[in-house]
């Protein structure tokens, strides 16, 4: 399982928290968490791809989209999210 | 004087599949039909191909128009993902069984899904430059499908044909409005057609880039245009259509991230401005860079317009190219659209059954592909299309690399 090793990435996973509650409201917050996929959240591809540009949009960074391609789970796209946060 | 499109029309092929069908003998998993929003699926024939397919779209255009007016087409450009030669266009042969005037210019212009609507506004602002008075131009963005069962679920949602455009001034159809746009572009692989027999595509990249594309291009329009307000600036919406379930995210997106809409007004707001543009898409499959303007012709075709209302479009093409821009749409423009009967000729197609498709498939796969000398036996197929009311161009084959076609 991965782990998040720095304190500002729980910044970046809160906002990867709330995009998946706001796109699918039926996913309990607490299940949104660093070993998990999307998928598994039951997201399909469309709420895949709604998740990351309103999680990219609330923390005001912009993300090559090539960056995404080595995302699995939460914990990868938190990573790749922090990144380019400032 | 405004400019802008005085007549469209689509040619959606003349046959189609259920995607329900599609779906149980592709043994796709059903659940994933409602995230689709799709019913049919245009399918082509082998003696169907972009040419025949932007031919067969714009000869009821031109058939309309007084010979003076069809003189007055001094511009011609196909925009298409099928091109049938890497260095001569399809907008040659449509400019040859059109029979356009020779003081044309003829190209061709490539970008994916957005490649019409880049034509469209350049053609739009040539006509506005007043370089040649009363000058009309023809764009018209035709492709055909190469998916099969390699696709996945991006087989049902792809279509065949195209959407012919005539513009000019003081149009019919859309006023566009003259500097209102937004632009965004960035090199990516989200989808390509790398032969002319097969497409790829990393559908979560692609979905990515069209979302992301969308906020970016209408942030642009924002930033050239005053007090645009998402929800009251356009009276109705009309975005490229991959699939009629991705432009529901898409509204759902813009109306969370730039509007106070509370989440329970959104599927109104959807059905109200949205939902009418989804209508033949739905029954088509992705017409590519046409498929903005289908979903125009759509609306048109199904809300009531009682005064000039301003329509938003959104125009998205993979590597990737996105433009969201603006236009007006008044009750002449829906009494134009209906003169071409789309949901008619739509529903006249013949429906296949599964085994029928395939063996269409086979042969219709390949069409773009380069070939010397080579005969389309168009017998097969006649029984498709010779009940159409309109004449039917089909590809019959080529010599010396001369692709030919005849009228029925």
């Amino acid at each position: 399982m991965s782990t998040l090793s720095e304190p500002s990435t729980e910044l970046i996973l809160a906002a990867v928290r709330e995009a998946v509650v706001t796109v699918v409201p039926e996913v309990a917050p607490e299940l949104v968490a660093p070993g998990r996929t999307l998928t598994e959240l039951g997201c399909n591809s469309i709420d895949r791809a709604e998740i990351v540009t309103i999680a990219m949009e609330r923390l005001r960074i912009t993300v090559p989209i090539g960056d995404f391609a080595e995302v699995g789970d939460i914990a990868s796209l938190v990573d790749v999210l922090h990144r380019h946060h400032p | 004087m405004a400019y802008g499109i005085d007549a469209l029309n689509i040619y959606a092929g003349v046959a189609h599949i259920t995607v329900a069908d599609l779906f149980a003998g592709r043994e796709l998993d059903p659940s994933r039909l409602a995230n689709l929003a799709m019913r049919e699926k245009s399918v082509g024939l082998p003696v169907e191909d972009s040419v025949t397919n932007a031919v067969n779209a714009a000869r009821p255009i031109l058939e309309a128009l007084s010979p003076a007016d069809r003189e007055s087409i001094e511009l011609l450009v196909t925009a298409t993902e099928s091109g049938v030669d890497l260095s001569k266009t399809v907008a040659s042969y449509v400019h040859r069984y059109l029979e356009l005037p020779r003081n044309c210019r003829v190209f061709e212009t490539k970008q994916a899904c957005y490649a019409a609507t880049g034509a469209v506004q350049l053609a739009t602002g040539y006509l506005a430059s007043q370089a040649s008075p009363g000058a009309k131009a023809l764009v018209i963005a035709t492709d055909v499908a190469l998916v099969d069962e390699r696709a996945q679920y991006a087989e049902p949602a792809t279509g065949h044909g195209a959407v012919a455009i005539l513009l000019g001034e003081d149009p019919d159809i859309l006023a566009v409005d003259h500097g209102a746009f937004g632009c965004y572009s960035h090199e990516v692989l989200d989808s390509a057609r790398p032969t002319p027999t097969f497409d790829i595509a990393d559908v979560d990249t692609s979905l990515f880039t069209y979302l992301d594309g969308l906020a970016a291009s209408y942030d642009d329009y924002c930033d050239r245009v005053a007090e645009v307000d998402f929800t009251t600036t356009f009276g109705h919406l009309a975005f490229h259509t991959p699939f009629a379930g991705l432009v529901r995210a898409a509204h759902r997106k813009l109306m969370r991230e730039r509007t106070r809409t509370p989440a329970d007004k959104i599927d109104a707001d959807f059905d109200d401005r949205v939902a009418p543009s989804l209508i033949y898409p739905a029954s088509t499959g992705n017409l590519c860079s046409g498929s903005v303007y289908l979903a125009l012709a759509s609306l048109l075709d199904h809300v009531d317009i009682s005064a000039p209302t301003r329509v938003g479009l959104y125009s998205y093409g993979s590597g990737c190219s996105a433009e969201f821009f603006s236009g007006l749409v008044t009750p002449r423009s829906v009494r134009r659209m209906a003169e071409f009967e789309v949901g008619r000729r739509l529903r006249e197609r013949t429906r296949l059954d599964y085994d029928e498709y395939l063996q269409l498939l086979s042969s219709a796969r390949t069409v773009l592909e380069p070939r010397a000398d080579h005969i389309v036996d168009v017998e097969p197929y006649r029984h498709l299309f010779t009940h159409r009311r309109s004449p039917f161009l089909a590809y019959t084959g080529s010599r010396h690399h001369h692709r030919q076609y005849r009228w029925y």
